[in-house]
């Protein structure tokens, strides 16, 4: 073995490592957000919007990730009608169904968070004079923020591993590339490079989250 | 003079129980009420129709002249939130915010209610803390303190909103008994200064110390009311003698 062959098996898939970094990131970013909603929908008072959200929870994380990954590539745009508008290339299509997936689970993490958040709280703002915004931003979303900090932690580590999925719809990820290298040179090397960029990317996240948690420890 | 709180005839009931069953009483100014009876009489629930977080069924409940409830129907959201501006509340369980610190519990809801400025807010924070004897924890989480410290910091946290009347429900009862003294004190200072309070309390001395009225509850109304000394060393009914028996015992 030797640096040449490891450089060679390397680089392209840190071309890939950009790929699963996008994903991982636009999931992260838009799932939490919309997780959020879909959470405040669940806990509202409003019937209907509290039934779309349970059934979006429910679907999203009652079917494969696989399978919703495919759904939207190869499936949406064959939908008769209106599967024109829903012609996605690869990497969008493995965003979309991976926000869309990431935001059920999120979306419940945030309502453990949420129920866990004592009934005085919510006396407090109110006799001191807070509307409900100024409460959720001020009180709530800190509170909640600590008690779902640890899940969260573990959700996104799912989500670095989970990328390895889009590779079936063709998306050139880490795995892609390994796999390419593997197939090519008979040789299960590349299989280890991309195991330390997975554990890499994870090892990182672990460092951030524990300082997070720190900085939420009250 | 306008009474600071009247409440007439007032009833609510939880599903189908009916918890206060015709409550009528006035509070004027700088008076300290004390509401007293035994578990489950609906002291609580008294207290916290006056302010809203409970909803009453019937009744008026009119505070400083404004009604926030004429004949079991409120007004409408924006002015009940102004009148019950007026008050401030005390919890047994104190309900700081356990993510912010001393500062930032007394600061919050001046900043976001009355947008005040942040240097007369520091100074104001400061003397409010060492009214209650804190002023040393100033930079302190709510998790550092003690029971009776967090208390004297929710006092001093309702205090920053300048309120008309404070209402305490069962402020030392979830005190270890040596701290309930250090609360009790500030309370009692508040009532020198004639502060318009209804406290519910299972602590007779001090009911009897401090209160210049005196409500006995039981069983969703006021059974007996009049001054310490009458309720405490002469009282009429046979469920307040009875009530205040226990009481001395223990
Ligand atoms: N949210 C609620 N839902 C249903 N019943 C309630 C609720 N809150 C209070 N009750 C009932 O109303 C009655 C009066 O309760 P309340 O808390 O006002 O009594 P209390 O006099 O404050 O008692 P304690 O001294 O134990 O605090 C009790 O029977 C209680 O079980
Ligand atoms: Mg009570």
């Amino acid at each position: 073995m030797n640096v040449n062959y490891f450089l060679n098996v390397l680089i392209p898939m840190l071309k890939g490592g950009i790929i699963t970094l996008t994903v991982f990131t636009a999931t992260i970013g838009l799932s939490i957000p919309l997780g959020f909603v879909v959470t405040l929908m669940v806990m509202g008072k409003v019937k209907p919007l509290k039934a779309v959200a349970e059934f979006y929870i429910y679907v999203l994380r009652g079917t494969p990730l696989l399978l919703q990954l495919m759904f939207v590539y190869y499936g949406l745009p064959i939908l008769p009608v209106i599967g024109q508008y829903f012609v996605f290339d690869r990497l969008t299509a493995a965003c979309i169904a991976f926000v869309l997936n990431y935001a059920a689970y999120f979306a419940e993490i945030f309502r453990g968070g949420l129920l866990s958040i004592d009934k005085g709280q919510y006396e407090a703002t109110k006799v001191l004079g807070l509307n409900r915004f100024q409460t959720m931003i001020k009180v709530v979303i800190p509170q909640m923020i600590r008690v779902s900090l640890p899940s969260v932690s573990n959700e996104t580590i799912t989500l670095v591993k989970d990328t390895a999925l889009i590779t079936v719809i063709g998306v050139t990820e880490i795995l892609h590339y390994a796999k390419t290298a593997v197939n090519r040179d008979a040789n299960n090397f590349a299989f280890l490079v991309a195991a330390m960029l997975y554990l890499l990317i994870n090892f990182v996240l672990t460092v951030v989250f524990k300082k997070l948690e720190k900085s939420y420890d009250f | 003079m306008t009474p600071m709180i009247k409440v007439n005839n007032l009833h609510k009931k939880f599903g189908d129980v009916e918890v206060l069953k015709g409550i009528d009483f006035e509070v004027n100014k700088g008076d300290v009420i004390a509401v007293i009876g035994s578990s489950g009489s609906g002291k609580s629930t008294l207290l916290r129709c006056l302010i809203d977080l409970e909803t009453a069924d019937v009744g008026d409940i009119v505070i400083e002249g404004q009604y926030l409830m004429k004949n079991g129907t409120y007004g409408a959201p924006a002015e009940v939130r102004k009148i019950i501006g007026k008050m401030g509340m005390v919890f047994q369980h104190f309900n700081l915010f356990p993510h912010l610190n001393v500062r930032d519990n007394l600061e919050l809801a001046p900043k976001m209610v009355k947008k005040s400025k942040k240097m007369q807010l520091l100074k104001r924070v400061e003397e409010q803390l060492k009214e209650v004897g804190l002023a040393d924890k100033i930079d302190c989480m709510p998790s550092t303190l003690s029971g009776g410290e967090k208390q004297r910091v929710a006092i001093a946290r309702a205090l920053m909103m300048d309120p008309d009347i404070l209402l305490f429900d069962e402020p030392t009862s979830a005190l270890d008994p040596e701290l309930t003294g250090e609360v009790l004190n500030v309370i009692q200072k508040l009532a020198n200064n004639k502060m318009t309070m209804m406290v519910v309390t299972h602590e007779m001395a001090f009911a009897r110390k401090v209160a210049n009225k005196v409500l006995f509850m039981s069983d969703g109304v006021i059974l007996e009311e009049g001054l310490p000394e009458k309720i405490f060393e002469n009282p009429q009914n046979n469920r307040t003698k009875e009530f205040l028996c226990n009481y001395m015992q223990d």
